[in-house]
């Protein structure tokens, strides 16, 4: 699991490469705790080339988001693959999280 | 491994780097049962809930345990069973997440017996002897 940061309006663009599973969940916790301490609030999470996510990273969305919204930022969640919006969907994570189809969309004020 | 007709059993450590033997054996499998990618991605994420569950909850001691994973398949139907002497659990009667609340609602826990349950047509435990078994049944299918 990768990330690459980018920048779009005024969202951080975290592009998420690879799989979130048990042993990379972490990484990926600590990528996203990282910008939130350099004081992110405005979130793009691309997740264009995530491949695979199981409940491990399903929480650090989870723990994402609800930090964005105390801090009165914006999370958005893009480009999701039909397998992965599919895990979104079963968990009830499409409900809670602002999902668009690319980054245009998820930047646009 | 050992192989017998349409059934594959693999024996595993307590440890959740096994998690990369699963999936090596998931992938060996979907070559030699033509299983769909979506459908393997299923699998692999129902297995890897289900297994993360019993290393971080199923000892209490530190020691080394034996966990076994068994593939059959009967016509167009897969089977996974999982088996351990951990302390009994039976995830079929943990209660769902309500997934219908809001971010600041939601709680962290309870995701991934609920992703099990959804994703397979049917999970079914039991405890014998010592051992747990979690056995879990779905239709092959494209996606």
């Amino acid at each position: 699991m990768k990330l690459n940061f980018t920048e779009a309006n005024n969202f951080k663009v975290v592009e998420i490469n690879g799989r979130i599973d048990t042993i990379t969940a972490p990484d990926f916790e600590n990528g996203v705790m990282k910008l939130m301490s350099e004081g992110v609030t405005n979130l793009i999470f691309d997740c264009s080339k995530l491949d695979y996510v199981s409940s491990s990273g399903l929480r650090v969305f989870l723990m994402a988001q609800k930090k964005v919204s105390a801090n009165k930022g914006q999370l958005k969640v893009c480009c999701l693959q039909p397998s992965i919006k599919e895990i979104f969907d079963i968990s009830g994570f499409s409900q809670i999280f602002t999902i668009e189809e690319n980054i245009e969309s998820a930047s646009a004020n | 491994m050992e192989t017998s007709g349409e059934t594959k059993k693999v024996l595993l450590v307590n440890q959740l780097k096994e998690l990369k033997t699963i999936n090596q054996y998931l992938e060996e499998l979907s070559g030699k049962w033509d299983l769909s990618l979506p459908f393997t991605m299923k699998l692999n994420l129902v297995l890897e809930e289900a297994f993360t569950n019993i290393v971080n909850y199923g000892f209490p001691d530190d020691k080394t345990h034996e966990v076994t994973l068994i593939f059959e398949k009967q016509n167009d139907s897969l089977f996974i069973s999982l088996i351990d002497d951990g302390v009994p659990y039976d995830p079929t009667h943990a209660s769902d997440p309500d997934i219908n609340l809001s971010a600041e609602e939601r709680e962290i826990g309870g995701l991934g017996i609920h992703l099990i349950r959804k994703m397979m047509d049917k999970v079914t435990y039991q405890r014998v002897g010592e051992t747990n078994v979690l056995k879990m049944e779905k239709t092959i299918t494209s996606s």
